[in-house]
């Protein structure tokens, strides 16, 4: 090694507040989109080649015996959940992964010693989740409508902010199951015990309505029905619900999420 | 409010320090510690004995129990004390993601350095460790002597005045740790405040100012090599160690 000639800053006084050159909140929120951004095939490739897939099997192939639903066509009528499924998988495990990948590597020791405050760091992960949910979403509608015969986006602003509050509720999730899970193990199995079950039971491929009553009742409580619904009236114009209904639904789930994460990072739960 | 002495506020004071982790053990139970501005501070004790802890809750890694801890009159957990904080961990902790230097960036940026800045700082301290031509590389295809390099070019990358080492030379060959030393040495004269843990006591008694011995969660003695070794009657460090630490836990 060489001598260093670097000399130590002069001390701020004592009530002189911290005056960053650059946002350190923009700095982490850099290195979440740039992680992702890394592993591109694994993290936006592979999402939008699975749900187009899916579109294209049970849509453009199968979908040709199956009855329209509500004059919709089967493959279009999936697209909307399809397309919910995949920005929740990729914003759930964008959160649980790297927040619990910075756990275990220690990593996150680098990020509580900086000057980050802790809704810096949680603002962080959580857009994180946000951008790869929003580039993954896009992917997938850029591909899957032309393959269903196009057309235009029925309620454009339903559309956009029930999206946006999906982004939200499936990027919280991760996060929180990421300052859970204590191995790889939780990680994973939080999607093929969780997710995926709520997700096919959630009226990705069907409509409530042609289910008997219990079932009909019982879909409402299944979280990712709600998130299904908005991006289906968005997109199609008409679900099992009102938007205004599916809006407050995604949206209260957006700042209960927000909340209980939010909790996590105040009091310092990460550290122990 | 923290002691001030000739107007200046010590770089570390540690009030009343305790902490008990969930599972009730007792890592630090009391601890008073205050580190003068400037001061080349070891911090000597055996495995458990509470200097991660500490180390931990100076740096806002742990929440301790019990306790108030400035830096330089800070609060610990402000972001001015913060900003004046550089910690290199006894663990590769580094990001898996981001390439050598990268990594060195993005430490820039999380303490608040403009772009350019930390770009032209990352190349001189890539260049000073000697990790220049791996610039590109991951960490985990370091060695491991590379590897402690550049958590020690990390921590100097905002240029702390306030540099904690948590056992920064455990299993470096000989020629790395001599070098590493005149670095840090050479960052002390500069005016950084160095706050060291080692299990090498030759090194400790060369290279502090000052000495403090912990145990069981407290500070047991402290002052420096030469008032230690008299007080104990040693030969050296190593004699004071066996006495005050290993000789009171085989009592």
């Amino acid at each position: 090694m060489t001598s260093s000639t670097d000399a130590p800053p002069a001390l701020p006084s004592s009530d002189e507040p911290f005056r960053p050159e650059r946002s350190p909140f923009v700095w982490l929120f850099e290195r979440e989109v740039l992680r992702f951004l890394t592993i591109w095939r694994y993290s936006v490739l592979g999402p939008v080649l699975s749900t187009v897939l899916f579109v294209v099997v049970f849509g453009s192939a199968l979908g040709r015996h199956v009855d329209a639903v509500d004059g919709v066509s089967y493959g279009r009528f999936i697209v909307p959940g399809l397309f919910a499924q995949a920005i929740v998988n990729v914003g759930f495990f964008n959160g649980t992964t790297s927040l619990f990948e910075a756990r275990r590597d220690r990593y996150i020791h680098d990020v509580f010693a900086s000057p980050l405050r802790w809704w810096e760091i949680n603002a962080a992960l959580v857009s994180g989740g946000v951008v790869r949910g929003a580039v993954v979403g896009g992917g997938v509608l850029a591909v899957a409508l032309p393959l269903t015969g196009g057309g235009s986006v029925a309620r454009p602003l339903v559309l956009l902010f029930g999206t946006l509050g999906v982004l939200l509720v499936a990027a919280q999730v991760g996060v929180i199951a990421g300052s859970l899970a204590r191995s790889l193990d939780h990680v994973y199995s939080m999607e093929s015990i969780v997710l995926l079950p709520l997700g096919f039971l959630g009226g990705v491929f069907y409509s409530v309505r042609q289910l008997p009553p219990v079932w009909d009742v019982l879909s409402h409580l299944d979280p990712v029905f709600w998130l299904v619904q908005v991006e289906r009236i968005g997109l199609l114009g008409q679900g099992d619900v009102g938007a205004g209904w599916a809006l407050l639904v995604v949206w209260a789930l957006a700042a209960v999420l927000s909340a209980w994460s939010a909790a996590m990072f105040a009091t310092g739960r990460l550290k122990p | 409010m923290c002691p001030v002495a000739d107007g200046k506020p010590p770089a570390l004071l540690v009030q009343g320090l305790s902490k008990t982790y969930g599972d009730g053990f007792t890592a630090v139970a009391g601890l008073d510690l205050e580190i003068p501005d400037g001061a080349f501070f070891g911090l000597l004790g055996p495995n458990g004995a509470g200097k991660t802890t500490l180390i931990g809750s100076v740096c806002n890694i742990v929440r301790p129990t019990t306790g108030t801890l400035t830096v330089f009159g800070h609060d610990h957990r402000s972001r001015a004390a913060r900003r004046l904080l550089g910690l290199a961990e006894q663990e590769i902790n580094v990001d898996r993601f981001l390439s050598i230097r990268q990594i060195l960036i993005y430490h820039a940026g999380y303490h608040g350095i403009g772009r350019k800045a930390a770009v032209r700082r990352a190349d001189e301290l890539l260049e000073v460790f000697r990790l220049d031509g791996k610039a590109a590389a991951r960490a985990y295809e370091l060695s491991g002597g590379m590897q402690r390099r550049l958590v020690l070019a990390r921590a100097l990358m905002h240029r702390p005045r306030l540099l904690i080492l948590d056992e920064p030379t455990a299993g470096v060959d000989v020629e790395l740790r001599s070098e590493i030393w005149r670095l840090v040495k050479g960052l002390n004269a500069a005016g950084t405040t160095v706050l060291l843990t080692t299990h090498y006591l030759e090194e400790a008694e060369t290279l502090c100012d000052e000495i403090a011995l912990l145990r069981a969660g407290r500070i047991v003695d402290r002052g420096s090599a030469a008032l230690l070794r008299d007080r104990y009657e040693a030969r050296d460090i190593s004699e004071v160690y066996d006495r005050v630490i290993t000789g009171e836990e085989v009592a």
